[in-house]
C-alpha cells in the first residue's frame, strides 16, 4: 500500500462525511488561523525592525567607546580616543574605515532664522556608507573641504520646512563663538603692580606658621585665579563665520540608533572652527578639563580626543573577531548586530509565547479530530474487518487512519494559513489607517515568512497526527472475526 | 494443504467455556472441494476463521503447505491472508461506498501491486464473472447475486492458492446459489481449492467432493462422500 493509496483512500472516506469533516476541519482552519495570525504580528515586528537595522546600514556598524572601567575601577587611567586610536583601529582586518563623531555647537543663520544647533564633521568616505548615504534628496558634498553641507531631517523641523527639496542650493551661515585658553590665562596674569603688593599686603606672615591660615589663603589664592580664568576666557570670544550650501537631506531614522548632529560638516569645514579654539559652550571647557586636554588644543587632529569612533565592518567578517579586537587596543566596542541578535533572542521567546494561544486553539481542535476520528471507527469497524481479511495488518489500519488525521492538519492547516493572513490583511488595514490619522508613517507590522508557513503546515499536521494516534491505534486493535460478525 | 491437529477454539464466557472448536483434526488436500457442514452453532464459521488464520486456535496447530499458522506473527498471518486465501462472506460484505471494481482492488492493496496492476486485474477478474457491465456500480445497485460475484472477485484476484466461503449462498435465490456454485466448480476444476461451510446439504452434497460434518464443535462423521464428489 503506498503513501498515495493511503492519501486516496483517506480522502474518499473524508469526502464522504462532507458535513463531519468541515466542523473538525473547521476547528483546526481557526485554530491554525490564529496561530498564524499572532506569530505573523511578532515576525512583522521582527522583519521591520530587521529592514530598518539593515536599511541604515547597522549590521555593518560598529561603534567605539572608551572604556568607563579600566583594570584599576575608574575611567582614569583608560586609553583616549584619538588620532593614534583612529588610526590603530582603522588597522583592524574587517575595517572598511574608521572616523570620530566629532561635534561642535555652532549658530546656523538661514534666510530671516538664526538658532543654535550641534553640527558634526564627517568625512567624505563616511558619507558613502550606508549609515549616511541614505538620502532623502540631493546628494553628498563633493570633497572635505567644500563649502557645503548635508542636514537631516531634524534640521528642516527646526526651521519649519516641511518640503526637502526646496532646501537643496540654499546657502546656510554657520557660525561659532570661540574662548582660547590663551585669554584664559591673560586673565590670571597681574593687572598691575599694585594687585601684587596688595595681594602679599594682605598676608599675615606671622601666621604663617599657623596650619588653618595658610590653608585659608590657598583657598582664596585660588578661588580668585579660577575666576579670573574663567572670566578670561569667556570674556575675550570671536565669532567665525562660514557660508555653506545644503546639498543633501539625509533620510529619517529612529532615534536611538546612531548619534546624528542636524547638520554635517566636510571635516575641513569643521577642523577650521576647531582650530580657531574652544566653543563658548562650557560643556566643551568642562569636557576638554576632564580629559585633561585643554593646554594640548591646536589644529592636528592627532592631539584631540572624541567622544566616539564610529567603524564600517565588513559583514563578511565575523563581528567576533573585530569586537576582540577593539577590545585589545583599550576600547569599548558596541555592535548593532550583536543588540540585535539579543532582540533576536527576545522576539524567539516574544513568538513562543504568541503561538502559545494558537497552540491552545489547536489542542482544542485536535479533541474535535479525536472524537471525528472515534465516531469514524465505530462506522467502519465492518470496512477495517474486511480490509484485514483481505490481508491489512495492524500496521496498515493504523497509518490508514493516521494519514486521515494528517489530511485534515494539512487541509485545515492550509485553509488556516490563508485565513490567518486574511486576517492580519484586515487588521493591518486598520492599523494603518489608524497611524495616518495619527501622522505616523505607516508601517506594516505583519509578515508571512516561508518559515511560518512550513512551521504552521508542520504543527498543523503534527497535532492532528498525534490527536489520531489513539483512534488509529483502536482501529488496529480491531478483531476481524468480531467486526465482521456483527453484520 | 492444509492440515489441522486436535484444533480447538474455545471461548471463555465468565465461568462458562463455550468449545466453538473442539480437538479437529482433518486434512483438505490440494484441488478439493470440501464442503463443511453443521447446524447454526457447530463450529463451522469458526473453523473457517481458524483456516483463513483470522482467528487464532486455543488449542492445537493448523498447517498450511508445511507453515504453522500459529507460529506466525500477525503480520506473518496478514501476509498469509493477503497471498494465499480467498474468503468470501455469506454477507457479502462489500464496501458499500466502493464501485463494485475498487471493492475487487481492495484486495490487492497489501500484496505489493501498483495502481495500474490492481485496476487491470480487477477489471479482468470482473469480466470473466460476467460483471464487465457493472464495475462502476456500487453494491446498493446491485443484485445478491452480482454482490457475490463481486465478492467472489474480490477473492479470487490476487490468484489464491485456497477459496474459503462461509455460507457463499446463504443470501441467495436459488438461480443465483446455483451460478455462484457453478462458479466455484469451474474455479476447482481449473485447479483451485475450494472450503465451503453450509448448512445446506444439498448445495453441499450436490457440488463438494467431500463433506466435513460439525456438531457442537467437534467432526462426527468424517470424511462422508458426497454425490458431487469425483470418484
Amino acid at each position: 500500500m503506498t503513501f498515495r493509496d493511503l492519501v486516496a483512500i483517506s480522502a474518499g472516506n473524508l469526502s464522504r462525511m462532507k458535513l463531519r469533516t468541515f466542523l473538525t476541519v473547521s476547528g483546526v482552519v481557526i485554530a491554525i488561523g490564529t496561530f498564524v495570525a499572532m506569530v505573523s504580528f511578532g515576525a512583522g515586528n521582527q522583519k521591520y525592525i530587521s529592514d530598518q537595522f539593515d536599511k541604515l546600514g547597522l549590521f555593518s556598524t560598529m561603534q567605539v567607546h572608551r572604556q568607563t572601567k579600566t583594570a584599576a575601577g575608574d575611567s582614569t587611567g583608560a586609553r583616549l580616543l584619538d588620532g593614534q586610536a583612529l588610526t590603530d583601529l582603522s588597522k583592524i582586518p574587517g575595517v572598511r574605515l574608521a572616523y570620530p563623531f566629532d561635534a561642535i555647537t555652532v549658530t546656523v543663520a538661514m534666510a530671516d532664522s538664526q538658532l543654535s544647533a550641534k553640527a558634526q564633521a564627517l568625512p567624505v568616505s563616511a558619507m558613502q556608507t550606508r549609515l549616511f548615504s541614505q538620502l532623502r534628496t540631493g546628494g553628498s558634498f563633493s570633497s572635505d573641504s567644500a563649502k557645503e553641507t548635508v542636514v537631516t531631517p531634524q534640521f528642516l523641523h527646526l526651521f519649519g520646512i516641511t518640503h526637502p527639496d526646496s532646501i537643496i542650493g540654499d546657502t546656510i551661515v554657520i557660525s561659532v563663538r570661540v574662548a582660547t585658553v590663551d585669554s584664559g590665562l591673560a586673565g590670571l596674569l597681574p593687572r598691575d603692580s599694585g594687585w601684587v603688593r596688595q595681594q602679599v599686603r594682605a598676608i599675615r606672615f606671622d601666621s604663617l606658621f599657623q596650619s588653618e591660615y595658610r590653608q585659608r589663603q590657598a583657598k582664596r589664592l585660588t578661588n580668585d585665579a579660577i575666576s579670573r580664568f574663567v572670566n578670561g576666557f569667556f570674556n575675550h570670544r570671536a565669532v567665525l563665520k562660514e557660508t555653506l550650501t545644503v546639498v543633501g537631506v539625509l533620510e529619517e531614522r529612529g532615534t536611538g540608533h546612531t548619534r546624528m548632529e542636524p547638520i554635517i560638516l566636510p571635516v575641513s569645514i569643521a577642523a577650521k572652527f576647531r582650530s580657531a579654539g574652544l566653543s563658548d559652550d562650557p560643556t566643551a571647557l568642562f569636557s576638554a578639563l576632564s580629559q585633561g586636554t585643554i593646554f594640548s588644543l591646536d589644529s592636528a587632529a592627532s592631539s584631540r580626543s572624541y567622544p566616539q569612533i564610529t567603524l564600517d565592518v565588513d559583514p563578511a567578517v565575523p563581528l567576533k573577531s573585530i569586537s576582540d579586537s577593539v577590545k585589545a587596543l583599550g576600547f569599548q566596542p558596541f555592535s548593532f548586530a550583536e543588540m540585535f541578535e539579543e532582540m533576536q533572542k527576545f522576539f524567539f521567546y516574544f513568538n513562543l509565547a504568541l503561538s502559545v494561544v494558537g497552540l491552545i486553539a489547536l489542542v482544542t481542535a485536535s479533541l474535535g479530530i479525536v472524537n471525528t476520528m472515534v465516531m469514524s471507527i465505530l462506522e467502519r469497524r465492518r470496512e477495517i474487518g474486511v480490509l484485514k481479511s483481505l490481508g491489512a495488518d495492524d500496521r496498515h489500519i493504523r497509518i490508514l487512519f493516521l494519514v486521515e488525521s494528517g489530511v485534515i492538519g494539512a487541509i485545515g492547516s492550509v485553509v488556516g494559513i490563508v485565513v490567518g493572513w486574511g486576517v492580519t490583511r484586515i487588521a493591518s488595514l486598520i492599523i494603518k489607517h489608524y497611524m495616518e490619522r495619527e501622522g505616523v508613517g505607516p508601517v506594516e507590522l505583519f509578515a508571512l515568512p516561508v518559515w511560518l508557513i512550513l512551521t504552521a503546515v508542520a504543527v498543523g499536521i503534527v497535532v492532528s497526527v498525534a490527536a489520531g494516534y489513539y483512534p488509529a491505534s483502536r482501529a488496529a486493535r480491531v478483531d476481524p472475526v468480531e467486526a465482521l460478525r456483527n453484520e | 494443504m492444509i492440515h489441522t491437529t486436535e484444533v480447538c477454539r474455545h471461548y471463555t464466557r465468565g465461568p462458562q467455556v463455550i468449545k466453538a472448536v473442539d480437538a479437529v483434526s482433518i486434512t483438505i488436500s490440494e484441488r478439493e472441494f470440501v464442503a463443511v457442514v453443521g447446524s447454526s452453532g457447530s463450529g463451522k464459521s469458526t473453523l473457517l476463521n481458524l483456516l483463513a488464520g483470522l482467528d487464532s486456535p486455543t488449542a492445537g496447530t493448523i498447517e498450511f503447505r508445511g507453515t504453522t499458522l500459529n507460529m506466525l506473527t500477525r503480520r506473518g498471518l496478514s501476509q498469509y491472508r493477503a497471498k494465499s486465501v480467498g474468503i468470501m462472506f455469506q454477507s457479502f460484505n462489500l464496501i458499500y461506498h466502493r464501485t463494485a471494481l475498487e471493492n475487487v482492488e481492495l484486495a490487492l492493496y497489501f500484496n505489493g501491486s501498483s495502481f495500474k496492476e490492481r485496476r487491470v486485474a480487477a477489471a479482468a477478474i470482473l469480466e470473466r464473472l460476467g460483471l464487465a457491465d457493472r464495475m462502476t456500480h456500487r453494491p446498493a445497485d446491485l443484485s445478491g447475486g452480482e454482490q457475490q460475484r463481486v465478492a467472489l472477485a474480490r477473492a479470487l484476484v490476487k490468484k489464491p492458492e485456497i477459496l474459503l466461503a462461509d455460507e457463499p449462498t446463504g443470501n441467495l435465490d436459488q438461480e443465483n446459489a446455483r451460478q455462484i456454485m457453478e462458479l466455484l466448480t469451474e474455479l476447482n476444476r481449473q485447479g483451485l481449492t475450494v472450503v465451503i461451510v453450509t448448512h445446506d446439504m444439498d448445495i453441499a452434497g450436490q457440488y463438494a467432493h467431500r463433506l466435513i460434518r460439525m456438531h457442537y464443535g467437534r467432526v462426527v462423521a468424517s470424511p462422508i462422500s458426497a454425490a458431487g464428489g469425483r470418484a
